[in-house]
């Protein structure tokens, strides 16, 4: 009876998620594009020795890391102190919590949409404002200095609500008499950051990172729309290079073995991440497990 | 340093952009092309009829991102509800072997499995139907939802059910009349947060969905960016901003707290 509760979610979850990675790993050591007429014939690892010497697929990992390293680490930086803010007391708390919420609800692309006017050059606000500033037109989405900036920026400003509220569920958990029996032993708010809130967060920490990094990993969405992977695909990531050599190529042996690395990629990412953090904030005594 | 000015900032933020594209969308192109300069006819609707007035009109993509929301949300419950229910009653080492999984599987980046499912919608003939794109969605969705219902009914106090074993309720019985009520703010969290996914959700939309009729939301507005039938399209592309972002900013602003208490009950005992 049990086993029949389960058995529908479980077959469901099976195809959609166990299924296609074996499908992935069996197609990337086959030949399945439109030069084989879309059927499936075994190379040995050609896909893989051709991934090795693919330099746009280098670059897109590179920029990939570095769109994904540097939105997480602000990302989470700005999500405490927001999370902080709201943790406070003070009037109105809810609506601007409430509001604060919109930019993560919001469909990825339509926003993307947004930041493309807002970018614009000549048209756009904060092309504008660099000329009223004197720094001049930037030419943001045509530039390869300022391309990725920009999709860091769209990126940061629309998952970190998730972020903070994730931590901002971590701070509401740590009691108060912590901090007033730390204060009266003479720490001030520093201290109190490092012995209490952070080790007592680290939980939190560690889901949100854990998420956003895996989810950063994977960025398609903005990307694609924002700036189509240009200019010049400078701000091209993993998942839109896999995208292009299936749709556009129709490579699909090769676009499975992009994703396949990315799997094994992520994974590594993840686990290092969790070591990472595990050094860097100390561990207390009154801290438990979430995951 | 001053709380105000911080909570100003951080409400600037993150609603500054979204306000932006309510101007734009409001200015005519002259005045768009030239924002300091005085212009008779400064503001306009003419970009919201256009869009409206689009072939098919964009009203159509929210009602379709729509049922798609509806129906993936009400599958997905309809598969993890049981499924919650019965990973608490299977040995514990195997219920917290399958947990951790649901946590690696909600965590992945599901982008990523685009192509497997391009292949099972071909395979399948799903292609092009908007009900079917249910399936995937009510799929990836269900990690999550599995577990934040099976945080609820781990909080319920196993006696209730118990006693209604002994009063001879069938399995059904108790998850009609005693279960489901008592754990319903769990499950309203839960289908808010698939249904903004669903709504949200955009590359397997993009791959399963090509007729121009029956795209959703998300995949809509790319095809918007991707055309150029405007000569500044941006003031049309503002006012579909905005006309794609008055349902969600009213969801959030409606269903505050199940949105909330949803994520963060996710997050500690997740």
């Amino acid at each position: 009876m049990i086993v029949l509760l389960l058995l529908p979610a479980l077959l469901l979850l099976l195809v959609v998620f166990v299924v296609p990675l074996f499908r992935y790993a069996w197609l990337s050591f086959h030949a399945d594009s439109v030069i084989t007429g879309l059927i499936a014939i075994p190379n040995g690892g050609a896909n893989w020795l051709r991934l090795f010497q693919d330099q746009r697929y280098w670059q897109d990992l590179g920029q990939t890391l570095r769109f994904a390293g540097v939105s997480v680490g602000l990302e989470l930086i700005l999500a405490l102190c927001i999370a902080l803010l709201l943790d406070q007391r003070w009037r109105g708390r809810d609506v601007v919590r409430t509001l604060a919420l919109i930019p993560w609800a919001l469909p990825t692309t339509v926003m993307a949409l947004g930041w493309r006017w807002i970018f614009n050059t000549p048209y756009g606000p904060v092309d504008h404002f660099t000329k009223i500033a004197g720094i001049g037109s930037l030419n943001i989405l045509g530039d390869p200095n300022f391309a990725w900036i920009a999709t860091v920026w769209a990126d940061v400003w629309k998952t970190t609500p998730f972020a903070a509220l994730i931590l901002l569920a971590g701070l509401q958990t740590i009691p108060a008499d912590l901090y007033e029996a730390l204060l009266l032993e003479g720490g001030n708010a520093l201290i109190c950051l490092r012995r209490i809130t952070l080790p007592l967060l680290r939980p939190y920490i560690l889901l949100a990172l854990l998420f956003r990094i895996a989810q950063s990993f994977g960025v398609f969405d903005l990307i694609q729309v924002l700036t189509g992977g240009g200019p010049a695909s400078t701000t091209e990531s993993i998942a839109l290079y896999a995208y292009w050599n299936a749709l556009r190529f129709l490579d699909f042996g090769y676009s499975s073995t992009i994703i396949m690395a990315s799997f094994v990629l992520i994974s590594l990412i993840c686990v290092i991440a969790w070591i990472v953090l595990q050094v860097l904030i100390p561990s207390h005594p009154k801290s438990r497990g979430v995951i | 340093m001053n709380r105000r000015f911080l909570i100003g900032l951080l409400l600037v933020w993150s609603l500054g952009p979204l306000l932006w594209q309510v101007y734009t969308s409001f200015c005519s192109d002259q005045a768009l092309i030239q924002p300091f300069v005085s212009h008779d006819q400064r503001w306009t609707l003419i970009h919201y009829q256009n869009v409206l007035n689009a072939n098919p009109p964009f009203w159509r993509y929210l009602v379709n991102s729509l049922i798609v929301g509806v129906s993936s949300t009400f599958l997905c419950l309809l598969l993890a509800l049981p499924a919650a229910y019965a990973l608490n009653r299977i040995p514990r080492q195997l219920s917290t072997l399958s947990r951790l999984a649901l946590v690696g599987a909600a965590l992945f980046p599901y982008v990523l499995l685009f192509l497997a499912l391009l292949e099972l919608a071909r395979a399948l003939n799903l292609g092009n139907q908007l009900l079917a794109l249910s399936l995937p969605y009510a799929a990836l969705s269900q990690p999550l939802a599995i577990l934040l219902l099976n945080n609820a009914f781990n909080d319920l106090p196993p006696e209730l059910e118990d006693a209604a074993k002994l009063e001879g309720l069938s399995l059904f019985q108790r998850f009609r009349w005693i279960l489901i009520p008592l754990i319903s703010p769990a499950t309203a969290s839960t289908a808010i947060l698939v249904f903004l996914f669903s709504w949200n959700e955009y590359p397997i939309a993009l791959t399963w969905i090509s007729d121009s009729s029956k795209l959703t939301l998300p995949v809509a507005m790319a095809r918007i960016a991707g055309s150029s039938i405007y000569s500044v399209p941006y003031g049309a592309y503002a006012a579909a901003t905005v006309l794609g972002s008055i349902p969600l900013v009213l969801l959030v602003l409606i269903f505050q707290k199940p949105i909330v208490s949803g994520l963060t009950s996710g997050a500690v005992k997740g």
